[in-house]
């Protein structure tokens, strides 16, 4: 009997070979209990092999709370990670590229390890889910055997390069980011300078300033190709990023000459590694070091690094080949036949794109919800070695981009999808949307932002050869929670899941974000208009497309619109449909899309975006800071005493998550929390400033006792939310200072 | 024979389906255990994805889908981890429980669903130990005939199908004509 070891031999690189093996000894350590939990996790996040729902043995069946009794006893992966529990792996597909032989693999994968269905994510990766972390050596070792690696998927680490999928074959493209973003991809990974990350370092390369491509304007490293004087070179930002408050990028440097890409971005590395936030992960995203100390600072102190490095050859020998990463394309080029059926013609309208190269075309796959199975898999590698080559892109719209089709077999190619039930058209338009894992499968999902996806494509699917041209154009995406893995907030109309209380349950609701700008590298943002419960959703999309067709000036854009109108008017146009009815009159409100369960927030379980496990604080953290967003947009709205109580919401929230991190009980209610955060923070000093002492503990306490929220006017709202903000500040530096107590006490 | 990963695929009578109905009843076999001898974890919905694995109910031993492959709808019996007894206990449990699981489907009332005997499919979902060639499949001729045999009854006829690059399947038109409740009965 062989082991895939044997098996594959000499067919899996010397080095990833070693990591694996390393890998494989360390979940051997881990079952024999000589491993510590934290290490342990640390070392799988760093390999891919990341956490999913329910993976503390619990589980909310639709009655309860029930544990799931796995056969592993109380073996654990991780803190409060069952080691039986299944878990999603996550795969690295720099650029998104793959070859046809790779996405083989990924579907062998799929078939054997998972449930036979490849999800692409937002950030033009691959992930399986349902993986029992003892088969995920064996499939890294097939994965290493294709030239992949799943290593630094995930972790306090740079995350997989993203670049536009057209790059090398885009019209208005500067020039082709690929070798370049390869480049950073291999220079980076492993080493040293990015070890000592507080948090996630996800890069992106456009090709261009107008499209969306990369976009670059929320990442936390960004490049734009730019020709200055026939020099090649890119515009490059930092410090951007998503979340619950989304930050666009700051220009780092106007023109960085090609050579000096990589010790720009080293440089940058090193910079964020020694400064960056490493105690609170809430605030160790780089934009937060930007702020910090500004733009201008930054760029010096980057300037200073950069000065200091030490010369690396690596820096510039990738110039040597810039064609080294090209495509070849299998077929001649030609003209689409003049008489191309009329199924093809409303596919390609949306689906194909021509490429600069004369006679070549891009065809874009529509994946539903990002997801394909290992048999459609295998039947697109056949698709791509006979009219394309190894041109596959993962999108960052959850599809597949074959490049280099050349037009005389454009229709073939659409026929061979439609034979796989895969020639769904308008790529692009409002039935095809982004949707991040959610309560399907990630710890953190408040809502169902797949099951959400999923029907308002089945809606809108049926009805697509009615809308507008204008709000066929449109696109939306849904995200879970506020960590806005799905990218909502460079959508036309976007959604995040958040959980309100009402008649004393929950209901899942989705906040709308509308009016985000998809070109231009997502240049802004959505406003937030309000939340809506998730069963009245398409009746909210209804709304505000139709709200949109009968008051736009000509033809003004969505943005536009949405920029003119503001949106306290789509407050009132949404007011109607904000209130679900009452369970005893409709309990379906009471439960989310896809998912018959009566609705709970009891199945949040503690994340592990990165590194290291989330704890439930930094949750709460981040949830207070979402409530006092939210806040701050009803006081614009005029409702002064929604503002206030907002205002108080958010300091209770952060209140409870303090209260809770000292391990005390606590309730839902604003008495109880008040209460013991009086005893154990107040009373104790714990949260007392160095120099402000007591005052924004003082905040909270006056607040809940005057009730001063209730019936609050203008003024009184305005320093309701100005003292949650300081209250919330003086939330974070007390977690900081209580977790490097316990370092320093652990030591 | 080391590969525990078997699937057993049997068809529903009549070919429509609407999957979301599986949704509510895989949650409600959870909550009430409905599986008894095995954990069952959550349900996946894939009803969006063409030809696909449709809804899943997933376990730790193994996987139940109502799989829409090649537009036939089925139970799919997917077992994942080890199983302790000889290789031919294997086989007919994974053929048991398929079939138990497919008379459960056909007992909830809100799915009319009635599951063919006639054909069954025949998957190991481990190209390592089981690569879809014709040493594998001499190796489980005997003892899918066994199995068959003694569920339905016929001399079952057996046809390999996919190719190398596919996991290895077996075709088995059991002669059959029965119920699942005669299936069950009869071993
Ligand atoms: C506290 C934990 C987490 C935070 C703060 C977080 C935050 C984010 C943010 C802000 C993005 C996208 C935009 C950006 O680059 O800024 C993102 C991407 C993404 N996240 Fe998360 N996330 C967390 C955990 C998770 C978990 C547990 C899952 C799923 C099981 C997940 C799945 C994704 C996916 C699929 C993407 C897009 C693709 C990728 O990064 O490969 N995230 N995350
Ligand atoms: S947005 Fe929230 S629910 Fe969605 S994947 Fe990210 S962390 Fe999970």
């Amino acid at each position: 009997m062989t082991s895939w070891k044997e098996q594959l031999g000499d067919r899996i690189p010397e080095q990833l070979a070693g990591e694996v093996d390393l890998f494989e000894g360390q979940i051997e350590l881990k079952k024999q209990r000589k491993l510590d939990d934290k290490i342990f996790a640390e070392t799988r996040l760093r390999r891919g092999v990341y956490g999913q729902r329910y993976d503390n043995g619990l589980r909310d069946d639709g009655t309860g709370q029930k544990t799931l009794a796995f056969p592993c006893g109380d073996l654990t992966k991780g803190p409060d990670t069952v080691w039986d529990a299944p878990g999603m792996m996550r795969i690295k597909i720099p650029f998104g590229k793959l070859t046809a032989k790779q996405l083989e693999v990924l579907s062998e994968l799929a078939e054997e390890n998972s449930d036979s269905i490849l999800h692409v994510t937002t950030r033009q990766d691959i992930q399986l889910h349902f993986i029992h972390i003892e088969e995920a050596p064996d499939m890294m070792r097939r994965l290493a055997s294709v030239g992949i690696t799943t290593r630094e998927a995930c972790g306090n680490s740079v995350r997989n390069v993203t670049a536009c999928e057209y790059a090398g074959v885009c019209k208005t493209q500067a020039f082709d980011v690929t070798p370049y973003a390869n480049a950073i991809t291999k220079f980076l990974l492993g080493h040293p300078d990015v070890q000592d990350f507080g948090r996630k370092f996800k890069i992106a390369f456009s090709g261009c300033e107008d499209n969306p491509c990369g976009l670059v304007t929320f990442h936390d490293l960004g490049a734009v190709a730019h020709v200055r004087d026939g020099k090649r070179g890119f515009r490059v930002v930092v410090g951007g990023g998503l979340g619950a408050v989304p930050v666009q990028a700051k220009v780092l440097a106007e023109f960085c000459p090609e050579e000096e890409l990589l010790p720009l971005a080293q440089a940058v590395s090193r910079v964020f590694a020694r400064l960056g936030e490493k105690q609170s992960r809430a605030r160790a995203r780089i934009k937060f070091l930007v702020q910090k100390v500004g733009i201008d600072e930054f760029k010096k102190l980057v300037a200073e690094e950069r000065e200091g490095l030490r010369p690396d050859e690596r820096w510039t020998a990738f110039l040597d080949d810039l064609h080294a990463t090209d495509e070849k394309p299998v077929r001649d080029p030609g003209a689409i036949p003049s008489d191309a059926p009329a199924g093809f013609r409303a596919w390609a309208e949306h689906n194909l794109k021509p490429q600069a190269q004369e006679g070549y075309y891009s065809a874009i796959v529509t994946l539903p919800l990002g997801d394909f199975t290992a048999t459609q898999g295998r039947a697109l590698a056949d698709l791509a070695r006979k009219y394309t080559g190894d041109s596959i892109r993962c999108t960052v719209e959850q599809n597949l981009t074959f490049r280099w089709l050349s037009g005389v077999d454009a229709v073939a190619f659409y026929d061979g999808l439609v034979a796989l039930q895969m020639a769904a058209a308008g790529a692009g338009t409002i039935t095809d949307m982004t949707s991040c894992p959610g309560t399907d499968t990630c710890k953190l999902g408040i809502s169902a932002s797949r099951g959400l996806t999923g029907e308002l494509r089945k809606r809108l699917t049926l009805v697509e050869g009615e809308l507008d041209p204008a709000v066929r154009a449109l696109r939306m995406k849904a995200s879970g929670c506020f960590n806005s893995c799905g990218q909502h907030h460079a959508a036309d109309i976007g959604f995040t899941g958040v959980s309100r209380q009402v008649g004393g349950r929950k209901v899942p609701h989705f906040n709308i974000v509308l009016g985000g700008q998809w070109t231009e590298n997502a240049k802004s943002y959505g406003l937030v208009v309000g939340a809506v419960p998730s069963k009245n959703i398409p009746k909210a999309v209804d709304l505000i497309t139709q709200h949109y067709l009968t008051n736009r000036e000509g033809e003004e854009s969505f943005q536009a619109f949405i920029a003119r109108v503001g949106k306290r008017e789509f407050r009132k146009v949404l007011a109607p449909i904000q209130k679900p009815p009452p369970y005893e009159e409709d309990p379906s409100y009471y439960s989310d899309w896809g998912n018959p369960r009566e609705y709970t927030i009891g199945d949040i379980g503690v994340g592990e975006c990165a590194g290291e496990i989330v704890p439930f604080v930094e949750f709460g953290l981040q949830q207070a800071e979402q409530q006092l967003h939210d806040a701050q947009d009803a006081l614009e709205a005029g409702q002064a005493g929604a503002a206030a109580l907002g205002g108080f919401t958010a300091m209770v929230t952060a209140a409870k998550a303090l209260v809770r991190h000292l391990e005390v009980q606590v309730k839902d209610d604003a008495d109880d929390v008040v209460a013991n955060f009086k005893t154990h923070l107040h009373d104790t000093t714990l949260f007392h400033d160095p120099f402000a002492k007591g005052k924004f503990a003082a905040y909270l306490l006056k607040m809940h006792g005057e009730q001063s929220y209730e019936n609050a006017n203008d003024e009184i709202a305005h320093r309701a939310l100005d003292e949650a903000q300081l209250f919330l500040e003086a939330a974070h530096a007390c977690y900081e200072r209580l977790t490097q107590a316990a370092a320093a006490a652990a030591e | 024979m080391q590969a525990t990963k078997f699937q057993v695929k049997l068809y529903t009578r009549a070919g429509g389906i609407e999957l979301e109905k599986l949704v509510p009843v895989f949650h409600e076999w959870i909550r009430n255990k409905k599986i008894s001898d095995e954990l069952l974890i959550d349900v996946a919905d894939y009803a969006h994805v063409p030809q696909g694995p449709g809804v899943v109910l997933i376990g730790h031993q193994s996987d139940y889908y109502l799989d829409v492959a090649d537009d036939r709808p089925g139970l799919l019996y997917s077992r994942k981890r080890g199983f302790d007894g000889d290789f031919q206990a294997g086989i007919d449990d994974a053929f048991q429980r398929a079939l138990r699981a497919c008379e459960l489907l056909e007992a909830e009332s809100s799915l009319d669903l009635e599951f063919a005997t006639d054909e069954v499919l025949f998957r190991v979902q481990d190209r390592l130990n089981a690569p879809n060639g014709d040493a594998t499949y001499a190796a489980y001729k005997p003892a899918l005939e066994q199995t068959s045999t003694a569920f339905f009854g016929a001399a079952p006829s057996l046809e390999r199908v996919g190719t190398e690059r596919e996991p290895f399947a077996v075709r088995i038109r059991t002669g059959a004509s029965g119920s699942v409740a005669d299936a069950l009965a009869k071993h």
